[in-house]
């Protein structure tokens, strides 16, 4: 089974983000008094954007995962795509879609492979069905902002494929399988939480026939109050699904809450879901760690956390759990992106600046 | 960072601002999400007056009750033609400034859809629409009795799998966090929470859980069976403690307690009967004694009468021995009751009442059959009391083995072949005493060698009585009809290597034998039942519930169901969702004898009857 965006990748970060260091770097350059003005999140903005531009757009449109060894995905020019529009950049868009097209776009069915490496090109045929939705809903953003229809007719496109091969019924639910290749075992489905998109499942619901998303969205919620697992009822990364309804924990990937699933409650909050209910998991899981050095990975259901700090990316998107949750967002420190802070965490911070502002709770 | 604009004209053309920098994702949009329809998504809504206008419109000129409706909805078409009709009524009217912000005027959302999932146990599907709501209308909140319940269900689910699955901290935790999820009224919970502290080796706390459960909860049924349920985990004396406190505390009008009372003592009569099956003679205190007879007249359980017989008759009580034999044979007769009668008669010298009592089974059942030789000894050489002929009475064999001294047996054997060489006979004895003993290897390699050694020996006249098989396994009782053929020798050690290979499980081997092994019918009919019997248990770890019933019911055709196959059939019919009947099974038997076994299938199949989780 090849694996998407998000099995194996994250778990080499590593660096300023572990404890140690994090905790020296801290103390040792004297950022320790700096905190309280840090504790509200950046605005994200056009200037946000050019500097996010700048570290991680290259000129002929690919965004880079510097945490992972410079390679590129199809999860990473979705959310440069969306970054580009909600900064502004249309030229940066259309570079980024133009790179996406060519490169990533070469299976045939309209989905987008997911793994692209300097050395050997596309690395992985199959699609993460999570980079598919960012990318069609980025481009129906762009569409509306420039009022450009074919960003739109091109996004009706990857939202037909995908509801084609990656939408399925099981147990009374609708889910998106995460590739098209592989998480199917027997009767059991192998889903991924943090695959529910839901800001980008509502404007396919929007879409002409789009009830089928309409239900996705209805049942992420449902799967979301089932896969609650170990002491912080946090969702595992991988999860599966089997013919009666029931949830649980994937074998053959890590047992754990991760890198994955702490975008769960980001995209919840991008849509506009305010329930305490569906945040407090997250928030509790901070309030645990004083907001701080909160654990990269918790493994479930046994609860052993890792060494490995949450970065500044994941821990914005605790700070906008804890308000969501009510818990206060000064429940979490959340330090300001480093000037080498990874694709992923800079990438995180900014989606949380952007929901919170959606949401009114930051400016 | 963003410039005012006109409303209408941003909902027309759905532009983004010019100039000015990115456009940033605005409030509108997130809050015009809650409708079928998006607002032109990428600007800054902010609504300002127009040009020219004064300050901000006075409430309750006009009706905006409409215009906030669209707004929420995000039906910007509607929303423009109702900004138009009130512009007409009026112009100097100015759309409102919070028009995207939470307005309070979606408290009474109908909260019936959430209590109905609630109540049908869809609680996911209850959460999920209560985050939509609350997405839609901000400012609703949904009622704290609706989310109490939610947490409870919730709290429960989460208490239930998190046992299954033996993460008794968990449990405990849960627990903690909501202690209404282990109430009287969740019963099945708060013997989770009891059982986990037990398996956490917090051995007070479970047992102040189960004193809080028999002290506080109302029904006697409930607090019976918890203590049933705390057998498992707490000593004699503090079940005597639960019992006394469950049938005085806290007394509900018209609960019968005095089934609490006896609770306790039940279970000690359960225990000591199985304790009664092994233990040494004496090993009873002569209150717990009295305490098992009482019960055991008290139910007129002839098992139990049994066993008290056999207790008896180890420690030469054999007059005590009759008496219980003779009451299990009057409430029940059976040939394992005339068994026992047979040797207390004849441990009492009273050899024709002995006769008397094998007379109804005599040539029906090997048991009686085996025994009458203790009463009546064969003689000759083959007798199995080996190089020992001992015409006046029982070999010291014969003894061993009327009183089941089944380690006695394997040392009387092994003297005697030390004195005078092996027979095929004794090393076949020999096999029959491994097996009570629950040796089956050995036991098989005793029947092989006991075969070979016979081949060589001179044919052995026909033995009146049959071949010795004194200790043949307790349950196997030949199904006879029409007259019984008395196994040959070779026949006996095949049988006892097919017993031995049942015990071993090498049921595949014994299936595919069984058809040309030399045997007489009854003992093929037997092994058959054997393998039936095994068979079904396989069937039902692998759910094959119906396969379960099939080879029950072939079973019954041979013999009799014993107490362990009816508890099977018992499962097999709950998995089968035939509840009611796997109730009714699992209630007959708890009704002859009452163990944990069946009172787990009673309490399990009630519960999913009357949904009294």
């Amino acid at each position: 089974m090849t694996s998407p965006a998000g099995t194996s990748r994250r778990d080499m970060l590593t660096g300023a983000a572990s404890l140690g260091l994090a905790a020296f770097g801290l103390t040792a350059f004297g950022l320790t008094a700096a905190l309280p003005g840090t504790v509200r999140a950046a605005p994200y903005d056009g200037n946000a954007w050019r500097r996010y531009a700048e570290r991680f757009l290259l000129p002929e449109g690919r965004i880079v995962d510097t945490g992972n060894k410079g390679i590129s995905h199809s999860e990473g020019q979705g959310y440069g795509m969306l970054l580009a529009v909600a900064g502004g950049d249309r030229a940066a868009f259309d570079r980024l879609w133009g790179w996406t097209q060519r490169v990533l776009m070469v299976r045939g069915d309209g989905l987008v492979a997911w793994r692209w490496t300097p050395d050997g090109g596309v690395a992985d045929r199959n699609n993460a069905s999570d980079g598919d939705m960012l990318i069609a809903w980025a481009l129906l953003r762009a569409a509306e902002t420039w009022q450009a229809e074919a960003y739109r007719t091109a996004a009706i496109a990857i939202v037909k494929a995908l509801a084609s091969g990656l939408l399925v019924e099981q147990g009374g639910l609708t889910v998106v399988l995460p590739g098209r290749d592989g998480f199917r075992k027997g009767d059991t489905l192998v889903l991924n939480p943090s695959y529910w998109i839901f800001p980008a499942i509502r404007a396919f619901a929007a879409l002409p026939g789009g009830e089928r998303w309409g239900k996705l969205s209805d049942s992420g919620l449902v799967l979301l109050s089932k896969a609650r697992f170990g002491g912080f009822q946090l969702p595992p990364d991988w999860m599966t699904l089997d013919a009666s309804g029931t949830v649980g924990i994937a074998e053959g990937f890590k047992k754990q809450y991760g890198y994955d699933a702490v975008r769960v409650p980001l995209y919840l909050a991008l849509d506009g879901y305010r329930d305490p209910y569906y945040f407090r998991p997250f928030s509790t899981l901070a309030a645990k760690y004083g907001g701080k050095a909160v654990p990269a990975t918790v493994s479930l259901p046994g609860g052993t956390t890792t060494q490995v700090a949450a970065s500044v990316g994941m821990l914005a998107v605790y700070r906008l759990a804890c308000q969501l949750a009510g818990a206060g967002g000064e429940a979490v420190t959340v330090p300001p992106l480093a000037p080498d802070e990874d694709y992923y965490s800079t990438t995180l911070a900014h989606l949380s600046a952007l929901a919170a502002q959606s949401l009114g709770i930051a400016p | 960072m963003t410039r005012p604009v006109l409303l209408p004209a941003l909902l027309l053309a759905g532009i983004a601002v010019a100039g000015g920098g990115a456009g940033v994702w605005s409030s509108a949009w997130a809050q015009s999400n809650g409708g079928a329809r998006a607002l032109a998504p990428g600007v800054k809504v902010e609504v300002a007056p127009a040009p020219g206008s004064g300050s901000a419109p006075a409430a309750g000129k006009v009706d905006e009750t409409a215009l906030r409706y669209y707004a929420r909805i995000g039906d910007g078409e509607r929303l423009e033609a109702e900004i138009a009709r009130l512009r007409a009524l009026d112009p100097s009217w100015e759309p409102p400034k919070d028009l995207f912000a939470p307005q309070p005027t979606t408290a009474g959302v109908d909260e019936s859809p959430f209590w109905t999932l609630l109540s049908a146990g869809k609680v996911a599907e209850a959460r999920a629409a209560i985050a939509e709501q609350r997405r839609k209308s901000p400012s609703w909140q949904p009622s704290d009795k609706l989310l109490q319940e939610l947490d409870l269900a919730e709290s429960a689910g989460r208490i239930r799998s998190a046992s299954d699955t033996k993460r008794w901290q968990e449990v405990v935790d849960a627990a903690a966090a909501q202690p209404e999820a282990v109430a009287c009224n969740r019963l099945d919970n708060a013997w989770r929470l009891a059982e986990a502290y037990a398996e956490l080796k917090q051995a007070d706390r479970a047992f102040d859980t189960y004193k809080t459960i028999v002290t506080t909860c109302p029904k006697a049924k409930e607090r019976r069976d918890t203590i049933f349920k705390a057998s498992r985990y707490l000593k004699p004396e503090q079940l005597r403690e639960l019992s006394a406190l469950g049938a005085t505390s806290n007394p509900a009008t018209g609960e019968d307690y005095s089934s609490v009372r006896t609770a306790e003592a039940e279970l000690e009569t359960g225990r000591l009967l199985e304790r009664l099956g092994n233990a040494k003679p004496g090993a009873l205190s002569a209150a717990d004694l009295s305490r098992v007879q009482g019960i055991v007249r008290d139910k007129q359980d002839a098992d139990g009468a049994i066993a008290l017989g056999w207790y008896f008759q180890k420690q030469k009580n054999y007059a005590e021995a009759q008496s219980w034999f003779s009451q299990a044979n009057g409430w029940a007769p059976s040939d394992k009751a005339a068994e026992g009668l047979v040797l207390a008669y004849n441990g009492l010298g009273e050899k024709a009442q002995a006769r008397a009592a094998a007379e109804p089974w005599k040539g029906k059942s090997s048991r009686i059959d085996q025994v009458l030789k203790a009463v009546d000894p064969p003689r000759g050489p083959s007798t199995p009391g080996g190089g020992r002929s001992a015409p006046q009475g029982p070999s010291e064999l014969d003894r061993a083995l009327a009183r089941h001294d089944f380690a006695g047996c394997i040392a009387i054997i092994r003297s005697s072949i030390e004195r005078s060489g092996p027979t095929a006979a004794l090393l076949q004895q020999r096999g029959w005493c491994l097996l009570e003993l629950k040796r089956p290897s050995e036991a098989e390699a005793a029947f092989v060698e006991a075969q070979a050694l016979a081949a060589r020996e001179p044919a052995p006249k026909p033995a009146k009585g049959g071949a010795s098989a004194t200790g043949k396994g307790s349950d196997r009782n030949p199904a006879a009809s029409g007259p019984p053929q008395t196994p040959t020798r070779e026949q006996e050690n095949v049988y006892g290597q097919a017993i031995a290979r049942l015990t071993t499980g090498d049921v595949t081997g014994l299936t595919r034998d069984l058809p040309r092994a030399n045997l007489t019918p009854t003992q093929k009919a037997e092994i058959r039942a054997s393998l039936m019997a095994t068979e079904a248990g396989r069937a039902l770890e692998d759910k094959r519930y119906h396969d379960v019933l099939r080879l029950l019911d072939a079973r019954r055709e041979i013999e009799p169901e014993p107490r362990n196959l009816g508890i099977l059939r018992g499962w097999a019919l709950y998995n089968l969702m035939r509840y009611d009947e796997a109730y009714a099974q699992f209630k007959s038997i708890d009704d002859r004898l009452s163990t944990e076994d069946s009172r787990e299938g009673v309490s399990t199949a009630w519960k999913t009857i009357y949904h009294d989780w």
